[in-house]
C-alpha cells in the first residue's frame, strides 16, 4: 500500500470533505480528519459503532429454495437478468449512495427493462429541485455560505447525524472571509420534532408537532410579510431570527420530506424566502446525506428534464411520477446505492417477502437488502477502492480516487454487464 | 485510564535519587505532566534504550489525569468542532481556524483520527500553559459532551 494520500475526498456523505489524510498504520489504513460516519466506510465498521465490524458482500450468490448458493458472476448476472425480464412492474431503487457512472448505468438498465427508477430520497430532493425550477430559489455553494452566511436555519434536519462535519466545515464554526469570528459572527436556529444536540448552539430552537411544518412555514411568512399575526408557536421567534440576517440559508432535511405535503412545504419555503429577499440574500438547500444524491438529480434533470421518478413502463420518454412508488404493485426490484429493506416500514417489507418479489442487489455490504435478495452481486467501495464521480450536496462535481485494491468490480461495471446480458 | 504504577514499570525503580525524588514520585509527576521521561538521567543509559520512547507513547495516548482532558470515545462522533474551536489552534493552526482538518505536520493539541478525537500534544493546552480558568472552549462546544476537562 503506497501513500500517504493527502487531501483525499471522503465518500461518506454529501459533504464530500476534501481534507482527509490517509496513512498506513499497523498494516491498515488510518484516516485523519474523517468523522465517525465516514470512518465507518474506510474501516468497514458500523456507523457510529466503531467497534462493530460491518460485513462485506464477498461473492455473488443466487438463492435457491431459500438457501444462498455462491455462483460465478456470469451465472448471477444471468439469473438477475431473467428475474427482472420476467417482471411486469420492475423498479430500480436507491442510487443516492453510488457514483455518477453507476447512476448512469442504472438509468440505462431502467430504460431497457421498462422499469421505474426510484431515488431513495425522492420525497426530499425532487420537491426541492422542482421548486428550484419553478420558484425563484437561489442556490449557493457551501464555500459561499461559509464565507458569507450570518444566519443559518436547519429545518427538519440534524446535520450532526446526517453530515457530521457540516457545522464545523461550513455553516457554524468555520471562519470564512466575512465570518472571521466563526460561531460569533453567525446565528443558528433549528426546527425539529425533538430537541436535538443542535439546540445547544441555537439562538432559536422550535419544536414542531408531526405534520405541522407547513402551517409553521406559512405562519412565519405571514409574520414577515405583516399579513397575519402568528397563531403558531415559534413563528414570531423564527420570523425575528430570519429578519435580522443579511445573508442567510435554510437547510431543509428529511423532516420536511415525510408524507404527501413535501412539495407544498418546499413551495412555501420558496415563498418565505421571497418575502425575505428584497433586503437580504437568502438561500435554500436540501440537506442530502447520501454521498451522491445531488448527482442523481443532476443526471435526471440533464437527461430527462425532470427531478421526479421516471417511469419507463409506458414507453420512452418516460412518465414522471411525483408520488412515491406503490410497493404493492411492484413485482421485481433492482437495488443499488441504498439499503431498501432498512428504509422500508415493517409492513411493506413483509408484503414484499410474502409475495416473493425477487430482489437483485448490487453493492459492497452485507446489508438488509442483500439478506433478502434473490441474487446479489458485490461491488467495490467507490472513492476507496475504485474511481467514481460524485456531486456534492451543493451540486459541485468531484472525482473520487481509490487508495485500496478493489475486491470486486465497480457497481457501474456490474450494471453495464447486466444491461449487456439483458439485451 | 493511565496510572502512575503503570508508568513506574518503565522506570528503573532503583530510587537512585538523581532526579531529587523516588521513582514512584517521579512517575506521579510524569502523569501530571510536570516532568517528562527525559528528565530521568538513568533512562538515558544504553541499558534503558527505548524506555523514554515507550513512556512518551503511553503519555501521548492517555489523557492526563489530574489536569488536561479526557475524551469519551463512545460519545465522540468525530465532528471536529473541538478542533476548530480550540483556543490554541485558533492562533496556531490556520486549517483548523478555517474549519478544515489540520495537516499531518501541524502541531495540534488533538486531532480526529478514524472518526474519533485523539490527544496528541496535551502540553500545548492553554489550561496547562496558563491557568485552567483561561479556557474550556473545546468541552463547551462539544455537541455530545464527550470532553471532560480537569
Ligand atoms: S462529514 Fe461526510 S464527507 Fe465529511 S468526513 Fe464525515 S462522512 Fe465524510
Ligand atoms: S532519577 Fe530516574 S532512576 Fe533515579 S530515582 Fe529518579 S526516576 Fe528513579
Ligand atoms: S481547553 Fe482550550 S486550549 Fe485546551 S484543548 Fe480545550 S480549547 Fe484547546
Ligand atoms: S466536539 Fe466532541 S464529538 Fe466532536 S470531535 Fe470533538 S470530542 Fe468528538
Amino acid at each position: 500500500m503506497p501513500g500517504p494520500w493527502e487531501s483525499h475526498i471522503c465518500p461518506g456523505c454529501a459533504c464530500l470533505c476534501d481534507d482527509l489524510d490517509l496513512v498506513e498504520a499497523d498494516g491498515g489504513l488510518q484516516a485523519h480528519n474523517v468523522c465517525a460516519w465516514g470512518s465507518a466506510k474506510f474501516l468497514g465498521s458500523k456507523k457510529f459503532h466503531p467497534g462493530q465490524p460491518r460485513r462485506r458482500l464477498t461473492a455473488p450468490f443466487v438463492r435457491r429454495r431459500g438457501r444462498r448458493e455462491e455462483v460465478s458472476p456470469e451465472a448471477a448476472l444471468a439469473q438477475a437478468a431473467e428475474l427482472l425480464a420476467r417482471a411486469r412492474r420492475p423498479v430500480v431503487f436507491g442510487l443516492t449512495a453510488c457514483g455518477s457512472r453507476a447512476q448512469e448505468a442504472a438509468l440505462a438498465v431502467a430504460r431497457h427493462l421498462r422499469a421505474r427508477l426510484e431515488p431513495a430520497d425522492l420525497n426530499l430532493m425532487a420537491p426541492y429541485y422542482q421548486a428550484l425550477l419553478t420558484a425563484e430559489i437561489h442556490h449557493a455553494s457551501l464555500e459561499v455560505l461559509r464565507d458569507e452566511a450570518d444566519t443559518v436555519l436547519y429545518w427538519g434536519a440534524n446535520p450532526l447525524h446526517s453530515c457530521p462535519r457540516h457545522l464545523t466545515r461550513y455553516t457554524v464554526f468555520a471562519r470564512g472571509r466575512f465570518t472571521e469570528r466563526g460561531v460569533e459572527d453567525r446565528r443558528l436556529a433549528a426546527v425539529d420534532l425533538h430537541r436535538t444536540e443542535l439546540a445547544r448552539f441555537c439562538q432559536v430552537f422550535v419544536r414542531v408537532a408531526p405534520g405541522a411544518d407547513l402551517e409553521l412555514i406559512r405562519a412565519v411568512q405571514g409574520v414577515l410579510s405583516g399579513a397575519s399575526r402568528a397563531t403558531v408557536t415559534g413563528a414570531v421567534r423564527l420570523a425575528e431570527f430570519l429578519r435580522h440576517g443579511e445573508v442567510g440559508v435554510i437547510f431543509a432535511g428529511r423532516g420536511l420530506a415525510v408524507g404527501a405535503e413535501a412539495l407544498a412545504r418546499f413551495a412555501a419555503l420558496g415563498d418565505l424566502i421571497r418575502v425575505l429577499r428584497p433586503a437580504r440574500r437568502f438561500f435554500l438547500l436540501p440537506l442530502a446525506s447520501d454521498f451522491n444524491s445531488a448527482g442523481l438529480y443532476h443526471l435526471l434533470l440533464t437527461r430527462l428534464g425532470s427531478p421526479w421518478a421516471p417511469d419507463f413502463g409506458e414507453g420512452d420518454p418516460p412518465v414522471f411520477r411525483s408520488q412515491p412508488v406503490r410497493w404493492e404493485e411492484v413485482d421485481a426490484l433492482l437495488v443499488t446505492g441504498a439499503d431498501l429493506f432498512w428504509l422500508l416500514p415493517e409492513e411493506t417489507r413483509r408484503d414484499l417477502t410474502r409475495r416473493q418479489v425477487p430482489v437483485v442487489a448490487v453493492g459492497p455490504w452485507e446489508d438488509r437488502t442483500v439478506a433478502r435478495a434473490a441474487v446479489a452481486l458485490p461491488a467495490a467501495l467507490e472513492g476507496i477502492e475504485v474511481e467514481e464521480v460524485a456531486y456534492r450536496q451543493d451540486g459541485i462535481p468531484v472525482c473520487l480516487r481509490p487508495v485500496l485494491p478493489p475486491p470486486a468490480p465497480a457497481a457501474h461495471q456490474v450494471l453495464t454487464q447486466l444491461l449487456e446480458i439483458s439485451s | 485510564m493511565l496510572t502512575a504504577p503503570e508508568l513506574l514499570e518503565f522506570l528503573p525503580q532503583t530510587d537512585c535519587g538523581q532526579c531529587g525524588m523516588t521513582c514512584a514520585d517521579f512517575a506521579g509527576l510524569l502523569l501530571a505532566r510536570d516532568l517528562s521521561p527525559a528528565d530521568c538521567p538513568v533512562l538515558h543509559e544504553p541499558e534503558y534504550a527505548g524506555f523514554i520512547e515507550a513512556l512518551e507513547e503511553l503519555l501521548a495516548t492517555a489523557p492526563a489525569a489530574g489536569r488536561g482532558m479526557a475524551i469519551d470515545p463512545a460519545r465522540c462522533i468525530g465532528c471536529g468542532i473541538c478542533v476548530a474551536m480550540c483556543e490554541h489552534h485558533l492562533a496556531q493552526v490556520p486549517e483548523a481556524r478555517a474549519g478544515r482538518g489540520p495537516g499531518l505536520g501541524d502541531r495540534v493539541i488533538f486531532r480526529v483520527v478514524n472518526g474519533q478525537v485523539v490527544v496528541v500534544n496535551q502540553e500545548l493546552c492553554v489550561r496547562l500553559l496558563q491557568a485552567a480558568e483561561k479556557c474550556s472552549k473545546c468541552a463547551e462546544h462539544c455537541p455530545t459532551e464527550a470532553i471532560t476537562l480537569r
